[in-house]
């Protein structure tokens, strides 16, 4: 397989799991607690809560994928090594590792309340290990290039990828 | 076939120290093995130390097992012992050697009187024939059959059905080379004239290309570059008018002598810096090896398309694989090696090197083999760095501009892309990138070999 071929692979890859993580959420999180979550909400029913709950994961997804996507690019366009100091970057990877957890935990947080709908702690819990979990940890394990390829913490314990 | 190379004398050593590099990057023709045989009686030469050095690393690069489809390491080599062959012995003189207290005041001995003067009779020869031929030639006519096991070995090899071609390369202009060259070639044809239709006898013979300026030593007999035009012109007269030796005959030289640095009569203290002249006297051995066994006798001569420039296109070899070895050179000294010594101290974490994950995880980088190709790596990049170091003149093959010798430093990274002066999409990333990917290599591929044989074939354009 030629690089621009592992490439476009990728970058597919990060789209499905991003789809994927989307759909995960959206369908645990609204059968695990949906039902209860939207009658304790507001002037809300159950339909109009999922349809709100969507949106949230989507944005939540949307951003956690871009998150997965930018250090993709970054590993592979950006991060030059024409010297060994520029070998590694895990502060980077690290960076958008807490950027994801952020945005897994942030958007629930601060989007929820002005889309009117109630979550629970379930609801954060699962965002963070459906997001940034898979969306972002697991998924940049498999989709980082292989100049950096055992940079995600963790990459080693998947054995040598050549 | 096999391939033999005969060095003669201290230039013959610096050629032998060219074709050594060429040899471990891959430019001789076929896989076959190649014998290596030096003649000198300076055995402490610091030419010669430095050549044995190049040998004794590439026979330890051997053991690496880089698999049998590439290019790299893969023409074998023995040395021929003993190496040096040392005609003279230890403190003998002359008389020592021609046994002049047999021929004292006989018709032999006042002729030899005669042709020998009292100083060239008595000096000893630890240091060579300090620039005298009539010295060489007669101590070489009389111990090299009885000294070097060379006719013997090349008789069992062809005995055994194969065939052998042989290359001497020396310098016409100073003692034991020019000596050496005819004597040894007529000695090997004499000795093996049974088998005339499976030997293919060549030769380098180097003019001069370096002057130097003696200190301190007025007493002493040694080599003069003054006599060395003299010299030359005295040697291609003989080579002329007498029958033809050599199946091939390379005349290389320079218009301009480069001055060496420190004189020295020879030993250790003989440690002249590489010249291109070298290199391409090893490329004519290169060229005669290629050639079919039974050819038309050929004179080559070599020349540069202009006259104060040396550029690719002056370069009679497959440039394409020498400059492929020295960026995998360049690369494993500015890449790898620094990765390696900041693991091993522990000042660098390996998921920072998929490459070192994947290849050298679990194996031992303080090995004496690993050692080895760190020091041969630098000594390459040194070798290079004088043999562009010309007088001022301009060499355009590996930029020398771009590193500095020693150790072999990038002068500027991003420039690793124009190694060979044309651009090209082989950065140092590039590098580093292509060692992670996938790659196929057969069960005999592994170890330390099966990383140096990833870096090399990333180093392909």
């Amino acid at each position: 397989m030629n690089r621009t071929t592992r490439t476009i692979i990728k970058i597919i890859l990060i789209a499905a799991v991003t789809i994927f993580c989307t759909a995960a959420a959206y369908y645990l999180g609204s059968n695990v607690t949906g039902h209860s979550l939207a009658t304790a909400s507001d002037n809300m029913n159950y339909s109009r809560w999922l349809e709100k709950y969507f949106i949230l994961t989507r944005a939540t997804g949307l951003l956690n994928g871009l998150c997965a996507l930018i250090w993709f690019l970054a590993a592979r366009f950006l991060f030059k090594i024409d010297d060994v100091a520029g070998a590694g970057k895990r502060i980077c990877w690290l960076a958008l590792l807490m950027a994801s957890m952020a945005i897994s935990l942030g958007i629930p947080h601060f989007y929820a309340p002005i889309l009117g709908i109630k979550l629970n702690g379930i609801i954060f819990g699962l965002f963070l290990v459906i997001f940034s979990g898979i969306g972002y940890w697991l998924l940049t394990i498999f989709t980082t290039p292989l100049a950096f390829k055992y940079t995600p913490l963790g990459a080693q314990l998947f054995g040598r990828r050549l | 076939m096999s391939f033999y190379f005969i060095s003669i004398g201290g230039t013959g050593a610096k050629v032998m120290e060219s074709l050594t590099h060429l040899c471990i990057a891959g430019l001789l023709p076929e896989n076959e093995r190649l014998f290596i045989s030096a003649i000198d009686p300076d055995v402490g030469n610091g030419n010669l130390e430095r050549t044995a050095t190049a040998l004794n690393n590439f026979a330890v690069f051997q053991n690496f097992s880089v698999g049998n489809d590439t290019t790299l390491f893969k023409n074998k080599i023995s040395i021929v012992r003993p190496f040096p062959f040392n005609p003279t012995g230890h403190d003998k003189t002359l008389d020592d050697l021609i046994e002049f207290y047999h021929h004292n005041n006989t018709a032999v001995g006042k002729l030899y009187e005669v042709l020998y003067t009292k100083k060239e009779r008595e000096t000893t020869l630890n240091e060579g024939f300090r620039g005298h031929p009539s010295i060489g030639a007669a101590v070489l006519a009389k111990k090299f059959d009885e000294g070097s096991k060379l006719t013997a070995q090349i008789e069992k090899i062809i005995s055994e059905g194969d065939s052998v071609k042989i290359f001497l390369a020396g310098s016409v202009f100073g003692g034991t080379g020019a000596a050496g060259l005819p004597t040894i070639a007529r000695l090997l044809k004499n000795n093996l004239v049974d088998y005339a239709d499976r030997i293919s006898i060549g030769a380098v013979l180097i003019l001069p290309y370096f002057s130097f300026t003696p200190t301190n030593i007025q007493d002493e007999l040694f080599a003069r570059s003054e006599n060395f035009l003299p010299n030359t012109k005295a040697a291609l007269k003989y080579y002329s008018e007498k029958e033809n030796l050599f199946d091939a005959t390379y005349f290389v030289g320079d218009s301009v002598m480069t001055a060496v640095k420190e004189f020295s009569v020879g030993s250790a203290n003989q440690r002249n810096e590489a010249h291109i002249v070298e290199l391409y006297a090893a490329l004519a051995a290169i060229d005669f090896f290629a050639r079919p066994i039974k050819s038309p006798k050929i004179f080559k001569y070599i020349c540069r398309h202009e006259q104060n420039k040396f550029s690719w296109s002056d370069f009679p070899a497959r440039s394409e694989l020498f400059v492929q070895f020295a960026r995998f050179i360049f690369a494993y000294v500015h890449l790898i090696k620094p990765v390696l010594a900041d693991l091993v101290s522990g000042n660098a974490k390996a998921y920072k090197y998929p490459w070192f994950v994947d290849f050298l995880d679990g194996i031992d980088v303080t090995a004496p083999d690993i050692v080895n190709f760190n020091f041969y790596a630098e000594a390459f990049a040194a070798w290079l760095k004088q043999i562009e170091t010309l007088n001022g003149r301009e060499v355009f093959l590996i930029n020398p501009a771009l590193f500095e010798a020693n150790p072999a430093r990038l002068t500027d990274k991003k420039l690793f892309a124009t190694l060979d002066g044309n651009k090209s999409t082989l950065t140092l990333h590039e590098i580093f990138y292509r060692l992670t990917e996938p790659f196929k290599y057969d069960s005999t591929v592994k170890g330390f070999g099966k990383f140096l044989r990833k870096l090399y074939d990333a180093c392909a354009v």
